[in-house]
């Protein structure tokens, strides 16, 4: 027991110093919200994913779903995810970098105005406040479960930990703690899923003991199940999931948009998105796969589990020695700080650029801005902490919570999708839009009764798509110059402009010394489209034989 | 109009991280090998607990060589 701890505390202990000593290094608004635009593309890739995973989604909660309702749940690492991060990394984090912004709602104001950007940042911050509460409340609980201490001064501690770091290192010490965590995360809790086959015997193991043995429907392996699923119905899957949630997750999410801002390069950025869908697809080995043979553990070792949301832990604590079990702890630790940082960073960014910054304190010098994220951040931890007593006590908070993804995910990904690939979309058809689509949302959960998320999305987003290219038809169409260099036409405008200037440059007559343009391809082995191409490739495979 | 700070060297900032990085991997994998009873452990878990440990100190000391190397050429 005292192994588990020391490892525990040595682990907390580290990353706070090594917070202090990284933030000594911070001196300005763009090193404190963007890490100084300095994160190569492995930097992005751990910081990635590590900011996806966290207490609820990852080992927790998706591990107990996938102890509840099979392999399903997979539909999240070896489909959706992948997808939503190779789209979002070769196509929707270009236009982010060259509109030179700080967060996804700054995007859609210089695209469509002011109203969409503050409705969509109040939104999200409600968001983040109940996800860091929410995440601080199952951290304390799988630590006194675990560990056996006290609930209150664990959340502290870890508040403290993490606040810490994340008050004075901004956005780079969130990636910086985010890779060690990806790094535990993958080489400390992997051995669990070889041991966990080698006990089994293998997959044949698992599916002769579900299926041959105990009569587990054959849908319990199926990644994308029939149409009746009652947890994830295939088709919904695909249209609501994958095509709308997943996706607008991926590009509207603060967080996962925020730590490609702060690479070095545009392409840093998309590669090291492209390049997390392969540690998205190895989590379904952390806790998707060990999960699906936790109940043959179970049985033989005589453990009852009572919540699935507990199978995780009881796991692990129960299979697990001493120092492999510590490293465990760290391990989930690291998937729920990450998550806690990354979030924490991004509810302080969108205060003091989306709010603070328009409408409170205009003008005023770097340093001003850089002091007030601080100043944000302290503020956030501030009141998750008080959230934290009633955030998983009181229904309503995370039905609203649940009720604000539904109406802000569908309706972000149509006016998204229009912003990019419709020039002619303007303000007020996207406000209209918008808010159409988030009431429909609402109106379709409390009224019609749907209670399937994906199919909320699905529609809200259908609906909001409709509205705002009926309302943009009905009003006069955006200027050219505000929609300049923001889409997918005016790009391609732009470079063709800088081409056939290029040419006559070099072509015509010279009036003077031109200067030698030279272009660095990257070697073939960090080529975004190959790696895209690959993990498509795997993840094809992967459902052709889980499918 | 904001006045900008002056921002800290790219370079460095990642110099540094590397640097803490492979620090916090480097001292977790020592603690975690210091405290694990390998010689009571079963066969399966011996296996893995040498080698989960073992890859988590390999890469803090990649990262921690990293780390200085460029901090180094940076002074």
């Amino acid at each position: 027991m005292y192994s588990n701890l020391i490892i525990t505390a040595v682990y907390l202990v580290l990353m706070f110093g090594a917070g202090i000593f990284f933030s000594r290094n911070i001196k300005s608004t763009s090193d404190y919200f963007l890490a100084g635009r300095s994160a190569p593309w492995f930097w992005i890739m751990g910081a990635v994913w590590a900011t996806n995973i966290g207490f609820l989604h990852g080992y927790l909660a998706h591990g107990g779903a996938a102890y509840e309702w099979g392999l399903i749940q997979a539909n999240f690492e070896w489909f959706q995810g992948p997808f939503g991060y190779i789209l979002t990394g070769l196509f929707f984090i270009a236009f982010y970098w060259r509109a030179g912004i700080y967060t996804v709602p700054q995007f859609l104001e210089r695209r469509y105005g002011n109203g969409i950007r503050t409705i969509y940042a109040l939104a999200w911050i409600f968001i983040f406040l109940v996800t860091i509460a929410a995440e601080l409340y199952l951290g304390g609980m799988f630590l006194k479960n675990i560990l056996h201490i006290p609930f209150w001064p664990t959340v502290f501690v870890l508040t403290g930990v993490v606040g810490t770091y994340m008050l004075l290192g901004g956005l780079g010490a969130a990636i910086m703690m985010e890779f060690v965590q990806f790094v535990i995360m993958m080489l400390g809790t992997m051995p669990l899923l070889f041991i966990l086959l080698k006990m089994v015997g293998g997959f044949k193991g698992i599916t002769t003991t579900l299926i041959g043995q105990w009569g587990a429907s054959a849908q319990y392996f199926s990644v994308l199940p029939d149409i009746h699923h009652p947890y994830g119905p295939g088709p919904w899957v695909i249209l609501g999931q994958c095509l709308v949630v997943t996706i607008g997750w991926c590009a509207g999410h603060q967080s996962m948009v925020q730590r490609n801002l702060g690479a070095r390069s545009l392409y840093d950025a998309k590669l090291g998105y492209v390049v997390a869908s392969i540690p998205k697809t190895l989590g379904a080995f952390l806790y998707i796969v060990p999960m699906i043979a936790a109940p043959i553990v179970f049985s033989r070792m005589g453990i009852f589990v009572e919540k699935s949301d507990a199978a995780y832990g009881k796991l692990i604590l129960n299979l697990l020695p001493q120092g492999m079990l510590g490293l465990f702890i760290a391990g989930l630790l690291s998937a729920g700080l990450s998550s806690i940082g990354s979030v924490l960073n991004s509810a302080s960014t969108m205060i003091v650029k989306d709010i603070y910054e328009r409408f409170f304190v205009k003008g005023q010098s770097d340093h001003h801005y850089f002091v007030a994220g601080r100043v944000a951040t302290f503020g956030v931890i501030i009141a998750s902490l008080l959230l934290v007593p009633v955030v998983l006590k009181v229904y309503l908070i995370m039905w609203l919570e649940q009720l604000l993804l539904a109406m802000v995910l569908g309706p972000f990904m149509a006016v998204l999708v229009l912003a990019i690939f419709w020039p002619r979309a303007n303000t007020p058809g996207s406000l209209v839009g918008f808010l159409t689509g988030g009431v429909f949302a609402v109106l379709l959960q409390q009224v019609f009764g749907v209670d399937i998320f994906f199919q909320i999305s699905w529609w809200s987003f259908v609906v909001t798509l409709a509205v705002t290219v009926v309302a943009s038809l009905l009003t006069p169409p955006p200027k050219k110059e505000k929609t300049a260099g923001l889409t997918w036409q005016s790009n391609f405008e732009v470079l063709v402009g800088e081409v056939v200037e290029d040419r006559a440059l070099t072509k015509a007559v010279q009036v003077g010394e031109i200067q030698q343009r030279t272009i660095v391809l990257p070697p073939w082995y960090l080529n975004i489209k190959y790696w895209a191409t690959a993990i498509l490739a795997v993840q094809v495979v992967l459902l052709l034989f889980f499918g | 109009m904001s006045h900008g700070n002056p921002s800290a060297n790219p370079k460095l900032i990642v110099a540094v991280q590397m640097l803490c990085i492979g620090m916090v991997l480097l001292v977790l994998g020592l603690v975690v090998v210091l405290r694990s009873p390998v010689k009571s452990m079963s066969p399966l878990f011996r296996t893995w607990s040498i080698l989960s440990n073992g890859a988590i100190v390999l890469a803090g000391i990649v990262f921690t060589i990293g780390g200085i190397v460029r901090y180094r050429r940076l002074h």
